[in-house]
């Protein structure tokens, strides 16, 4: 190994070594832990009542109604879809960047996004949906929309992607603060 | 109803590893939005499993796998969505405004523009190099501790760490920022 390789070695780890993670924000451990013992606990519910359900068919008694009741119990935690979020303040400009990624060039895909009630588009004042025809390039391809929230209700935007009888909804959870 | 018992129990388990978990899923996910959702998710999978989690005789490397595991499971997820949302943490150099800039201007300015340059590099690599360079080299975390947490035998570790280095020396020469 030459010098100049070995100094550049140093420097770099000594780079790397520095590079910063921002803190946590002020108090969001303590959030955390809150949402956590919350959700948690409804976690643990389910578990202990299918827990319980196993151990009462092996002691071979008839609860049809509590399985009944068990079919329809909401999914656990883990099988809910993440929807990602954004928070955006009233009446102001948000940019949210949309990556759509295509395994091939396509022409003449549409693109419709449609929004909740009180959140608005620049540029397309007074509309909920709104529909392009646009060519996606292979690969990744960025679609920034400017949202402005007019109320305080916030929602779910949704934007669909289709080409031929194909398509792709992406799901964004938009909350005003 | 939460018992009051469990919560003050699963803070004295997993409190004393919140900073080393946050920065691991800040190196895993890139940005804060991510970061936060990786942590959370994983408190909820911890409390979850209490009842384990109290027996287990290192709860930080016990933490810190489940956390890789979900992220790696979310980033399937996500990439069979193939429509994502971009944060700032995504775009190279980016996640570095959220940095306390309390030295003073210049340096601080030049710093800053050393890991901008630092970070459009390792975005350059590919995700597996990029994650054993940043948790060997910049988190410290031991080959061993890696294969541990991430399944990846110490072989496969070094020579991963080796080309990633080669390559970041390389692309960080090239612009100038090391010399």
């Amino acid at each position: 190994m030459n010098d100049r390789h070995t100094m550049e070695e140093r420097e770099l780890l000594d780079l790397l070594k520095e590079y910063p993670v921002p803190e946590a924000e002020a108090g969001f451990y303590d959030r955390a832990v809150v949402r956590a013992v919350h959700k948690g606990s409804r976690r643990q519910r389910n578990r202990w009542m299918l827990a319980g359900f196993g151990s009462a068919i092996a002691a071979g008694l008839a609860i049809w109604a509590i399985t009944a009741m068990l079919m329809t119990t909401p999914q656990l935690p883990d099988a809910e879809p993440t929807i990602p979020g954004v928070t955006i303040a009233m009446e102001q400009e948000h940019t949210v960047r949309l990556v759509f990624a295509s395994a091939e060039a396509l022409d003449s895909a549409t693109l419709t996004v449609s929004l909740p009630e009180g959140i608005e588009l620049a540029g397309f004042p007074g509309q909920r949906e709104i529909t392009w025809e646009t060519s996606l390039q292979e690969g990744k391809n960025l679609l920034p929309l400017t949202l402005i929230a007019l109320t305080p209700a916030g929602g779910e935007l949704l934007a669909r992607l289709e080409h031929k009888d194909r398509n792709r909804t992406f799901r964004l959870r938009v909350d005003v603060s | 109803m939460t018992d009051p018992h469990q919560t003050e129990v699963f803070e004295r388990v997993v409190r004393p590893h919140f900073d080393r978990l946050y920065r691991l899923a800040w190196r895993l996910a890139g940005s804060k939005h991510e970061a936060e959702d990786l942590f959370q998710d994983l408190l909820i999978k911890a409390f979850g499993m209490l009842d384990e989690l109290v027996h287990i005789e290192e709860p930080g490397s016990w933490l810190c796998r489940v956390m890789y595991n979900q992220f790696v499971d979310q980033h399937r997820r996500y990439a069979r969505q193939r429509m994502h949302l971009v944060d700032e943490g995504h775009l190279p150099g980016q996640g570095l405004a959220d940095l306390p800039g309390n030295l003073d201007p210049v340096g601080d300015r030049e710093r800053l523009e050393k890991f901008r340059r630092l970070d459009a590099a390792l975005q350059q690599l590919s995700e597996e190099h990029r994650l054993v360079v940043l948790l060997h080299d910049t988190e410290g975390y031991k080959m061993e501790e890696i294969e541990n947490m991430t399944g990846i035998p110490v072989g496969t570790v070094k020579s991963r760490l080796h080309r990633a280095r080669a390559r970041l020396r390389q692309i960080l020469d090239n612009d100038g920022t090391i010399s």
